[in-house]
């Protein structure tokens, strides 16, 4: 029982940090249709921005901000450079698009940063651990499941409650209409963007904080889960992207534990599996987005 | 069946297989360094074809196809090695396995079944996804199937490196494979199953209310596309000799989708254009890859070079071309274009078995909001029936219930004894029932003649599908345009095209919704009495929805009325245009 119940935190700690990054994909998509790919590329920056800071001594509170504030610049600017001239083209083009911007990045990162994997000096804090009731839970991971409660809330307010949020809404649910309304394509675009960018460097910042190094490839395995999360979960819709991403976390976290030694090596493909036999029984995905209930003949 | 000309096949694949036996030739003149590359090139664009017989027909765009090409490398590997290194390298093969030994070709054909029959089942479940859907759930595919390679260590030497594999795949092996997958791809864009496809990726809506089972079509492709991909892979194997699961993961994948993306998806032309341009990018960067002095300055080694190059390619074909260098038509049919319809001249193709449409009392609710309630209504053989009311009052939606578009939340309809109740649109238009859409859904990539040629050969069995199309494009009057892209046409006439499409279907019943929106008079005109030949000649019974109600009083028999969702008027357009209730709807309550 213990052992389930420390695994239950582990599970909530990865499935926070898969749901974050699963919801900057989802706010893209929902709005302009791109599958970013380069969104793991935002979570490398911020890792190498943390990297630089512990080296110059900086306090890790300074370091965090500057990590996710360089995460929002490098993906607004993505979208400047790399998106905006591509905005209208299909579905394949901008996937397509933000793959080559995820290769170019990792290739500057090998270049100007280093191939190899390097240490991020965390404070000590972090890797120590509170006995709560009967069990252990790290620092670290009580930061990430706080972290994600907290960005889940602002999120749900800013998307409810702001102007920027709502006009986001409207955005994803008909984009023409929403123009028609007086929204400026640019800015809603640009602030979604901002939005995925803030989301991956909180994600960074915690997914750093449990490994305590950064290399060039860093955020492509954790965004590729996110991706599959947010099928998951429907693509394009909020809600669902953060129900994908904790059910995703769940699976990895449930099947490293308790399946058995010889089963191991096909703990991924399993867990695959498991996701696409949930996607068999709902092909849109645990909670649908709503644009797709609205397709007019 | 191939649906293209001869005049546009033969020049292809007599193209496809000059250009593969000239490039073979030129390499094996210029030595053994070059004769490297073109086999590579040969194998890598069998592939980036196999990817292009789904991804390209379809508009799905896949990751995972490279877990076919692994597939085929393992398979044909195991077969091929022999029984000696086996035995030393994979000591834990069950002994059937262990004491095969394969020449290349019977271990191509096994392995290809074998792949196919993967694909089979992987594309039963990946096709009930659409979309990006489909897209991520291909890439699931790939580290699933990499995951399994790695972990079954016993026959696959997990992820260390499958060496000892017989080098058999020569310059020339290689061009044959690669003419194989050429004429397959090409031959599979343009037979029915590719047209029906493309025609799906066009406007899958429309696609199934032309006929269309847009899932069967898909599957066809993904099965002949994960065969070429395991073609690609067992030659490749046996090229290399060794090779490790890495050779089948991103790195690869991405590479060859480049080629396939800078090309233009679509088409063989495009596929063999990228993965010309990127072999050519790929092998002049190597060369700078571990640094080079330029006017005696030392450049260093910078690394990824070639990635980096791939990459801003891509960027560059994107930001300029997106639909790619060869963008959306084979180059011989741009040199070759339009279609000349044939005169059918008499050839008309009445309804034979006339039956009458009945629906009773159809309802549809979206959440609260009750769309169409309790509606019943019956149209005999050959009557023209107009259905109009306010905007929102629901014409539309019941078109797309009798359609099979939306299922309806409660009611029944039928034509004559067949109840259509709960089936997919492809089979209600098979049943007889064709419509076209108030926002026009063509397949604006393909040809007007293909636009309607589709329809005719998904419905009715294909029977007599190119007389059945020329028929429909002469009663239309657009046989002059059948070699454009439908697209390219003015509204008018794209309302024609549909209505010809329509027709292409053989039905019983038409419905049109909004036929004249957008005409002028002459127009409109024209089209009543193209609309009155359907009926007077062939038996057609049609129901109209249009706001032009003098349109509706000159050309139809009976009229419903539709308000807020209930029907409130039902007659002759005389009584319609006295009825105390439809004069309320339209106009509102008069105050005196």
């Amino acid at each position: 029982m213990d052992l389930f119940l420390q695994q239950t935190v582990n599970a909530i700690s990865l499935g926070g940090t898969y749901a974050l990054l699963a919801l900057g994909l989802a706010v893209v998509f929902s709005i302009m249709g791109l599958i970013n790919f380069a969104h793991g590329e935002l979570m490398t920056i911020a890792g190498y921005v943390l990297m630089f800071c512990g080296l110059a001594g900086m306090p890790f509170v300074l370091s965090i901000l500057l990590a996710v504030s360089a995460s929002v610049v490098a993906a607004v600017l993505m979208e400047r450079i790399a998106f905006r001239p591509v905005r209208n083209a299909s579905g394949a083009t901008l996937l397509v698009t933000s793959f080559a911007v995820s290769m170019v990045l990792q290739v500057l990162f090998q270049n100007l940063i280093s191939v190899r994997s390097q240490p991020v000096l965390l404070p000590q804090i972090l890797s120590e651990s509170v006995r709560i009731g009967g069990f252990v839970i790290g620092v670290n991971k009580i930061l990430a499941i706080v972290a994600t409660v907290v960005m889940l809330i602002f999120l749900d307010w800013f998307m409810k409650r702001q102007k920027a949020g709502i006009a986001m809404r409207a955005a994803a649910e008909d984009f023409a209409v929403a123009r028609l309304m007086g929204i400026r394509a640019n800015t809603v675009i640009a602030g979604a963007f901002a939005l995925s960018g803030l989301l991956a460097g909180v994600a960074a910042v915690l997914w750093v904080s449990q490994r305590a190094s950064v290399d060039p490839l860093m955020g492509f395995m954790p965004v590729l889960k996110a991706f599959i999360a947010a099928i998951l979960g429907g693509l394009g819709s909020l809600r669902g992207a953060v129900a994908g991403g904790f059910l995703l976390g769940f699976i990895e976290i449930y099947l490293a534990a308790f399946l058995p030694p010889e089963w191991q090596e096909f703990r991924d493909p399993i867990g695959l599996a498991l996701v696409v036999a949930v996607l068999l029984i709902r092909p849109n995905g645990l909670i649908p987005a709503p644009a797709l209930k609205a397709q007019k003949v | 069946m191939i649906t293209a000309p001869p005049r546009n096949i033969v020049p292809a694949l007599a193209a496809a297989i000059a250009f593969v036996v000239l490039a073979a030739g030129a390499a094996t003149v210029l030595g053994p360094a070059a004769e490297r590359v073109l086999t590579v090139f040969f194998v890598s664009l069998i592939a980036v074809l196999g990817i292009g017989v789904y991804s390209g027909n379809s508009g799905v765009l896949s990751f995972g196809h490279l877990s076919f090409m692994a597939m085929g490398a393992y398979a044909t590997s195991l077969l091929t090695l022999p029984a000696a290194v086996k035995a030393a390298t994979l000591p834990k093969l069950p002994d059937w396995l262990a004491s095969t030994e394969l020449g290349l070709f019977p271990a191509i054909l096994v392995a290809v079944v074998f792949t196919a029959a993967v694909a089979l089942v992987v594309g039963l479940a990946i096709g009930r996804l659409d979309g990006s859907a489909a897209t991520i759930a291909t890439l699931g595919l790939l580290i699933i199937v990499h995951g399994i390679i790695i972990g079954w260590r016993d026959v696959t030497r997990g992820s260390g490196t499958f060496f000892g594999v017989p080098r058999s795949t020569t310059l020339w092996v290689a061009a044959a494979g690669c003419i194989v997958a050429l004429i397959v791809a090409r031959l599979y864009r343009d037979s029915v199953s590719g047209l029906r496809l493309r025609a799906s990726r066009e406007n899958a809506i429309a696609a199934g209310a032309i006929g269309v089972n847009m899932r069967r079509e898909r599957l066809i492709a993904w099965v002949l596309s994960a065969t070429l991909m395991a073609l690609s892979g067992a030659l490749i194997a046996h090229f290399l000799g060794a090779f490790s699961p890495k050779k089948f993961f991103f790195v690869d994948t991405f590479q060859l989708l480049a080629m396939l993306i800078v090309g233009g998806m679509t088409t063989v032309t495009g596929a063999v254009a990228g993965a010309v341009t990127i072999t050519i990018v790929t092998e002049v960067l190597r060369r700078f890859e571990s640094g080079f002095d330029i006017f005696g300055v030392a450049v260093p080694q910078v690394f990824g070079t070639t990635q980096i190059g791939i990459a801003l390619i891509i960027l560059i074909a994107m930001f300029r071309k997106a639909d790619g260098i060869s963008g959306l038509k084979e180059w011989e049919e741009r040199l070759f274009p339009a279609q000349k319809v044939k005169a059918v001249g008499s050839r008309s193709f009445a309804v034979t078995d006339k039956a009458t449409l009945t629906a009773e009392g159809m309802t549809m609710r979206f959440g609260g909001l009750t769309a169409v309630d309790n509606v019943s209504l019956t149209m005999a053989p050959g009557e023209i029936v107009g259905l109009i009311g306010p905007n929102g009052s629901g014409k539309t939606t019941l078109l797309n219930m009798l359609s099979g578009v939306l299922v309806p939340s409660e009611g029944a309809f039928a034509l004559g004894d067949q109840p259509l109740n709960g089936l997919p649109t492809y089979k209600i238009s098979d049943l007889g029932i064709a419509r076209t859409f108030q926002n026009i859904r063509l397949f604006p990539a393909l040809s007007v003649r293909q636009n309607v040629l589709v329809a005719a050969l998904s419905t009715a069995g294909g029977k007599d599908a190119e007389d059945r199309a020329d028929a429909a494009l002469q009663r239309l009057g657009i046989a002059d345009h059948a070699g454009d892209d439908a697209g390219t046409l003015s509204y008018g006439d794209q309302r024609r095209v549909e209505i010809a499409r329509a027709l292409a279907c053989q039905p019983k019943v038409l419905f049109l919704d909004e036929p004249a929106a957008g005409m002028n008079r002459e127009e409109t005109d024209a089209l009543m009495d193209t609309l009155r030949g359907l009926t007077r000649d062939l038996g057609i019974g049609i129901l109209l929805v249009d706001h032009d109600l003098g349109l509706i009083n000159r050309l139809c028999h009976r009229i419903l009325v539709l308000n807020e969702g209930h029907l409130i008027a039902e007659g002759t357009p005389e009584a319609i245009r006295k009825n105390p209730a439809v004069i309320e709807a339209y106009l509102g309550q008069s105050s005196t």
